[in-house]
């Protein structure tokens, strides 16, 4: 059976990229060339949370993330696979440089 | 330019029942006096539990250039540290408020966790100790949900002192279990000690505040006697006295405390509410039909609680409301008003937001305008100390009287 994968949309950005279920959508966002603020990459910072607007997502983190939030529908993007189609509103750049 | 020595001479010739000197109401010396002396050794007042009252919810508070992130760790215990990534000093919140699972600085993503400690950050070496570098911590206490944080290494005393006294006063009307129902934040265009005056003192009152005219009954706050209020003041005497009566019956500690002279000065008193008697509302009635805690019933009058330096609260069955000063700048000053009601009360089922926030929005503007006022008067050349009513300024006398202590103190010693 050939590898399914998925249609990650970054609505900030305007890009729309494919994600393999077992990679991670923040490596998937650079893979394209989208601009992803991340610090730590193993969930535990927060730095890379966004809001998942639709699809699901399997997230392993560390510690990043409140439930309250997840929730909300936040998502860590450093350690999150994509589970079906997903739209993802994407962090924005922390910092002015 | 005023030296600490000045300052000294100043504060130790302070002429008592008098306002203050125009340079303790505009200079920058004295304001930072202020903040290192003052707002850096006392007990502050800088919000409520409510406002955090789950692991992980957050709130900040400055005061003068500094900042302070109050929350709640997930032990639920209460934690501040001072607002300052050790890595380069960066600010690590700006938010007033919000939700942390960690504390991480925008900047280059220094991690600490929510007791303090530094537990992530990048490219600094093998021979680099996070244990060095956590935040550093500021001391925070809780009085039945009134949060307090006091900045010095070594807290102010009388701490534990004012909430065995006040405990007792405070939690019938169980403020934990309240929630924020609106929050204003006012900038005075003032020095912190002229809004604080205001607040002590109710001279103004029947020129300036009509709302609160409405529920508040002017002789709780000092009368000169005279044969034709002599009545009035009589009546208003044997009902302080009868309600005092009828309230503690239900358990409800209501007579005068007075502490307002110590380190960690306080007072309180339950005092009556005009007509129905129930809260400060435009027809003095509760503004939330749900009662706080377990409270017996609508009409217990008002429980105020001043403390010194910076803050005063009037708790009702219904609703709680609660201020909090904050110097920003030596003729700015912030003032943050809370209204909470019962954890469980609906908006537009249990209570109605304009009649539960009108009286204290609109006096706030009145007292906002009247602390400018004073502001611009004392920095006119003209100016100079003028007399404290002996009948209605009492109270600010004493908060003038314990500042001055404070300062001359903190003064003495450094």
């Amino acid at each position: 059976m050939s590898a399914t994968t998925f249609a990650v949309t970054f609505a900030r950005a305007g890009v729309t990229t494919q994600c393999r279920p077992d990679e991670f959508i923040l490596n998937a966002g650079e893979t394209a060339g989208v601009a992803l603020p991340y610090s730590c990459r193993e969930g535990a910072c927060g730095t890379c949370k966004s809001k998942l607007v639709s699809g699901q997502v399997q997230m392993n983190h560390k510690g990043g993330i409140r439930q309250r939030e997840i929730d909300r529908g936040l998502i860590l993007i450093c350690c999150s696979h994509p589970l079906s189609d997903l739209v993802i509103e994407e962090a924005g750049a922390r910092t002015g440089s | 330019m005023i030296t600490p020595l000045e300052l000294a001479a100043l504060t130790a010739n302070r002429r008592p029942g008098y306002t203050l000197p125009a340079a303790f109401y505009q200079s920058q010396e004295v304001y930072e006096q202020d903040l290192r002396l003052i707002f850096g050794r006392h007990w502050i007042f800088v919000g409520t539990e409510p406002e955090i009252p789950e692991a992980g919810d957050f709130l900040t508070v400055a005061i003068g250039t500094d900042s302070i992130i109050i929350l709640r760790d997930d032990d639920e215990q209460l934690r501040a540290f001072h607002n300052v990534c050790r890595h380069r000093g960066a600010r690590l919140q700006s938010a007033r408020n919000g939700v942390l699972s960690n504390i991480v600085c925008p900047y280059h993503q220094w991690t600490y966790n929510l007791t303090g400690e530094l537990t992530r950050c990048k490219h600094m070496g093998e021979g680099f100790d996070r244990r060095d570098f956590g935040l550093k911590p500021v001391h925070v206490r809780s009085l039945a949900g009134l949060l307090y944080i006091c900045l010095s290494e070594e807290p102010a005393p009388g701490f534990d002192e004012m909430q065995a006294a006040m405990e007792p006063y405070l939690k019938p009307h169980d403020l934990l279990n309240t929630k924020v129902a609106h929050q204003t934040e006012l900038i005075e265009h003032g020095n912190w000690k002229l809004t604080m005056e205001n607040n002590r003192e109710c001279y103004h009152c029947t020129a300036n505040h009509p709302e609160l005219l409405v529920p508040l009954l002017e002789f709780g706050f000092g009368y000169q006697a005279s044969p034709e209020n002599a009545q009035a003041l009589q009546n208003f005497d044997d009902l302080l006295a009868r309600e005092h009566v009828r309230w503690e019956g239900y358990g409800l500690a209501s007579r005068e405390l007075d502490l307002l002279e110590r380190v960690t000065g306080f007072r309180t008193v339950r005092l009556p509410i005009a007509r129905a008697g129930e809260s400060q509302t435009p027809d003095t009635k509760v503004a939330s039909t749900r009662l706080l805690g377990a409270l017996p019933r609508a009409d217990l009058g008002g429980l105020s609680f001043w403390t010194q330096p910076n803050s005063w609260h009037h708790f009702m069955s219904d609703h709680v409301i609660t201020f909090s000063v904050l110097p920003l700048a030596p003729n700015r000053t912030m003032l943050r008003t809370t209204w909470l009601v019962h954890k469980d009360a609906q908006e537009g089922v249990d209570y109605d937001m304009h009649r539960l926030t009108s009286v204290w929005i609109a006096t706030n503007h009145q007292d906002g305008a009247l602390v400018a006022r004073a502001q611009t008067g004392v920095e006119s050349p003209a100016y100079q100390p003028g007399p404290y009513s002996p009948f209605t300024e009492g109270l600010v006398e004493k908060i003038v009287e314990w500042y001055i202590g404070r300062l001359g103190e903190g003064l003495a010693a450094s």
